[in-house]
């Protein structure tokens, strides 16, 4: 009795330093693919154990690219694009579900969702060539040094980066 | 035959004021559907492009009663004796737009004519710091593309869907709802970037170019025109079905690899297109702001994943990039 009251006297203590520590505390995540979980943020750092895709997780706190999470089995780090944020929709499922309901009465639903100027199918296909607008948007044009002195007024610095390609084996 | 002959050339700011160019608008809009890509996909677009061809086309057919309509959007030579001298009127009347290998400034201009259009749907957001900022941004990620020369230029348009758009030549648009969604500038670089991807690649010319040939193959120029073009029977080869859905999948998923590698050598936070990826998956697909977006692209969870395969570990030793919330433009309303 003693100790299960000093257990959720703990629980109660540790409960805000969680929240306070991450912004991203309980927040709840899903495996985006199968992957394994380290035991530091580091791509080389020794196996915790694994997730399989759509498996229901909890993201615990953020270092880089990289997500400390809880599985039911284990705890450690994974890259950042191996989860989502949020519930799980199923993948590929809520796909199929999307694709089903995006027909004409899909799109129609724009307009009558937002009540907002719409740039569903038909409002696409309806609107005419706006001259003075396009206009406007053409004022708009700036030079390459316009550019480089927006980046340098944010101090950004370019770095060598060469264009990602599609990973070995990834489906087109 | 007339009107359809006059779409084939929709980059003429002349035709607009043809009074057969409705079918041409709609064409183009359709190309925009597809292209516009934004955040979207390309396949529905070559279905609608089709659909848009074939009524255009039985329009035009209605006129010649010994053609049956529904042959219009086939691959079936259907030419005429009368069309064919009435395309040769409008060829010598003008100089050809060239569908095989169009110049930069037929680039230009066709893009011209489809984000018109797009600004006819949606206008710009009246509010020139925004617009000012957006260009910013966006012009010096497309100094890091492969096609620093283009005239870029970019806008935010008038509506709450989730989107943006791209059109040949450098014209980009992305609507207030997708900015709303945004926190930081590397995000908007990244969103950006993705569209930019589209452009440096011609996704959409190419869909338009061989929209146009299978245009040539079925008969709405002449047959002197159609032997002229090797591309005109490959793409007559493969039906109607112009863009497989594989191909047009690629496509996104090519521009959001270009995109966050353009961001990244740009200097911000490699992970900002990521990120935005992160908020649209988690919007409610029964949501009308995102019914065309979802309708266009590979789901969200998808690109993701492509992305992160992609990346492995080349991002490890990228530090420091920045995100610049402090100076990211907020709204006004």
């Amino acid at each position: 009795m003693k100790s299960k009251f000093k257990a959720m006297f703990m629980t109660a203590c540790l409960l805000p330093v969680f929240y306070g520590s991450a912004a991203l505390a309980a927040e709840t995540g899903t495996a985006l693919k199968n992957d394994t979980i380290r035991k530091e943020p580091y791509a080389d750092a020794k196996s915790a154990g694994s997730f399989t895709r759509g498996e229901s997780l909890e993201i615990l706190s953020k270092q880089g690219a990289w997500l400390q999470v809880k599985t039911k089995k284990s705890t450690g780090w994974v890259r950042l694009l191996s989860v989502k944020r949020g519930a799980s929709s199923a993948g590929s499922q809520s796909a199929g579900v999307l694709a089903a309901a995006s027909g004409r009465a899909g799109t129609g639903q724009v307009v009558s969702t937002t009540g907002v100027r719409g740039l569903s199918e038909q409002e696409l296909k309806a609107a005419k060539f706006n001259e003075s607008e396009i206009k406007t948007m053409e004022s708009y044009t700036l030079s390459a040094d316009d550019g480089r002195n927006f980046a340098d007024a944010g101090k950004l610095k370019p770095i060598a980066f060469a264009n990602l390609k599609a990973a070995k084996g990834d489906t087109k | 035959m007339n009107g359809l002959i006059k779409n084939t050339n929709p980059a003429r700011s002349s035709l607009r004021k043809h009074s057969k160019i409705k079918a041409g608008n709609s064409l183009l809009i359709s190309a925009l559907l597809a292209s516009v890509l934004g955040l979207a996909g390309m396949q529905s677009f070559a279905f609608d492009l089709k659909g848009v061809l074939k009524e255009a086309a039985e329009k035009e057919l209605g006129k010649s009663p010994e053609t049956p309509a529904t042959d219009a959007g086939q691959t079936q030579p259907t030419t005429t004796g009368a069309s064919s001298s009435e395309n040769t009127a409008a060829k010598t009347s003008e100089p050809e737009f060239n569908w095989k290998n169009p110049s930069k400034e037929e680039e230009i201009a066709l893009g011209r004519e489809i984000a018109g259009n797009l600004l006819g749907a949606a206008p710009l957001v009246k509010d020139t710091a925004l617009q000012k900022y957006v260009n910013s941004v966006g012009r010096w990620v497309a100094s890091q593309s492969e096609r620093p020369d283009l005239p870029w230029r970019f806008g935010v348009i008038e509506s709450e869907d989730l989107n943006a758009f791209a059109a040949p030549g450098g014209y980009i648009m992305l609507t207030k709802g997708l900015y709303r969604k945004l926190s930081n500038e590397a995000q908007l670089a990244g969103v950006l970037g993705h569209e930019i991807g589209h452009v440096v690649k011609k996704h959409q010319l190419k869909v338009l170019q061989k929209q146009q040939l299978l245009n040539i193959g079925a008969g709405f120029l002449s047959d002197k025109y159609a032997k002229d073009n090797k591309l005109a029977s490959k793409a007559i080869g493969t039906g109607a079905e112009i863009s497989a859905r594989s191909l047009d999948k690629s496509a996104e998923y090519e521009a959001d690899r270009l995109g966050l590698s353009y961001a990244t050598r740009a200097g911000y936070e490699p992970y900002g297109l990521t990120e935005v990826l992160q908020t649209i998956g988690q919007t409610n697909k029964n949501d009308g702001s995102v019914a065309l977006l979802f309708k266009t692209h590979p789901h969200p969870d998808e690109r993701l994943v492509a992305l992160g395969d992609a990346i492995g570990n080349k991002l490890d030793n990228v530090k420091n990039g920045k995100t610049l919330e402090n100076r990211f433009y907020q709204l006004k309303n």
